[in-house]
């Protein structure tokens, strides 16, 4: 069963990169997290299995809404290439499974098997909330505060007027006129103003 | 002992869909629907169109199968059940999100976004109330829930719970107020390029899941299956059916707002007060 699983997990993972769409890539992968959460489950570390597919469910929902949203291929229904950097990409992939490979392969693994009976999901809470509060805390303060500092960062108002304003796009070629709609000329739509300018 | 719990469940899903049916008054609609011709979009995403349906009635299977029917006897008998439903809550944003995302139309992709825009903030309100029904449990798992509501049940002890958590029940059944998925605004939304039996297999599966989401309900806020005289599977249905009517009564008599002023609603008014909830039930639980 953890076999079947993990041969899914690795599927779904190789599918994220060949498929041709963000939300088809985000939910493959989240696919791929459901089958690590399974095995988790199986590994008598209920919470931890349970809450890897509760978290990646929410979290691959938010990362397809965010990829559509700042991708040029909007829709996502679009055929695209899912990789880039073949060269860089192949020599990571290769030594991070070497590298993983060595690890598992050379380190003596701990053959522990949980008690019957024991509260699995009570020591965890134990653990967490108690000789690893720093680590968590400071992890979650951390995070909170990243997300406030992303919502600020990409809000477009603020303290001293619309953050896009008196933007410049990049240019089309090097030093030549920026892309898309210039400031003032209205773009070609007539008189409309959009608050974009 | 698990045929017999794998029998209620599907007992209870069945009978529970058929009344949530005669609620929204949908049976004989419902039934129309299956002579009709299906309709073709131009390139859409086969896999997801078809088995969206099935995904959103497997995730209210999965979700009743954690609800004790008796003290202490629930056919998924987790230490961790609640969360179980939380996940079962997270996916189903993800189906109704592909359900919209694959026919590759308008209409539906808008429902899609919406829903996925209203369905994220949503989690954490719900996760708020059911972390505080489980406080004073000291126990993730739903037979715990239920054993600690023996003497008063989470209605009265955590009076925010039961009302935030149908607010939630809206949502995951695109219902009245919170359908921003398949409201008729967007010509019926993620639904509006479907028809025929594929129309009212989605159908069946939003009833289905009101049945699920009532019973998760009745199980963590008004004792489950606990009650005097009558056993506790009948109890557990009586509460169910309650709270489905009281959702289909809400979904009905609420109007729905656009949504961003909901999302206002959700992050400003909601959430805080779902914390605050939980900070109520963390202090009486110490």
């Amino acid at each position: 069963m953890i076999a079947l699983l993990a041969l899914f997990a690795v599927w779904t993972g190789w599918r994220v990169f060949r498929v041709d769409s963000m939300v088809r890539a985000s939910f493959a992968l989240m696919l791929s997290f459901v089958s690590v959460g399974a095995i988790g489950v199986l590994l008598s570390a209920p919470y931890i299995g349970v809450a890897t597919v509760f978290m990646m469910a929410v979290e691959m929902m938010v990362m397809a809404i965010f990829m559509v949203m700042f991708m040029m291929n909007p829709a996502g229904l679009n055929p695209m290439v899912m990789v880039h950097q073949h060269r860089l990409s192949i020599a990571a992939g290769v030594l991070a499974f070497v590298g993983l490979s060595a690890a598992i392969l050379l380190s003596p693994l701990p053959s522990d098997p949980v008690p019957e009976g024991s509260d699995v999901v009570a020591q965890l809470g134990h653990e967490l909330l108690g000789p690893s509060m720093l680590v968590f805390e400071t992890a979650g303060v951390t995070l909170l505060a990243t997300m406030v500092g992303a919502v600020i960062l990409s809000s477009r108002q603020g303290w001293f007027g619309a953050a896009d304003h008196g933007s410049r796009p990049p240019d089309l070629t090097a030093g030549g006129d920026p892309a898309g709609r210039q400031p003032g000329d209205g773009g070609g739509h007539g008189h409309h103003h959009h608050g974009g300018h | 002992m698990t045929a017999l719990l794998v029998l209620a469940v599907l007992a209870t899903l069945l009978g529970g869909t058929v009344l949530a049916a005669l609620m929204d008054r949908a049976a004989l609609p419902l039934a129309a629907l299956l002579t009709r011709q299906r309709v073709e979009t131009e390139a859409p995403d086969r896999m997801n169109r078809d088995l969206s349906s099935a995904w959103y009635l497997a995730l209210a299977a999965i979700g009743l199968s954690v609800v004790p029917f008796a003290p202490g006897l629930a056919l998924i008998d987790s230490p961790v059940g609640i969360v179980i439903w939380g996940s079962c809550e997270a996916l189903v944003v993800v189906t109704v999100f592909l359900h919209g995302w694959s026919p590759n139309a308008p209409f539906p992709l808008i429902g899609a976004y919406r829903y996925a825009a209203i369905g994220l903030p949503i989690m954490l309100p719900s996760m708020f109330v059911l972390i505080a029904a489980a406080l004073p449990a000291e126990s993730l798992s739903l037979i715990d829930i239920v054993e600690s509501q023996r003497e008063i049940w989470n209605v009265l002890r955590q009076p925010l719970g039961l009302p935030l958590f149908l607010v939630v029940a809206l949502a995951m059944t695109l219902r009245g107020p919170m359908d921003y998925a398949d409201a008729a605004d967007i010509a019926t939304g993620t639904s509006a390029e479907e028809s025929g039996a594929a129309r009212a297999l989605w159908q069946v599966a939003r009833l289905a899941m009101l049945v699920s989401i009532s019973a998760i309900a009745a199980t963590v806020f008004l004792g489950g299956p606990l009650g005097p005289v009558l056993p506790g599977p009948v109890w557990l249905w009586l509460k169910t059916a309650a709270l489905m009517a009281l959702t289909v009564w809400i979904g009905n008599r609420v109007a729905r707002t656009t949504p961003d002023r909901m999302l206002t609603i959700l992050w400003v008014v909601l959430l805080p007060l779902s914390f605050l909830g939980l900070i109520i039930a963390g202090v009486m639980a110490l």
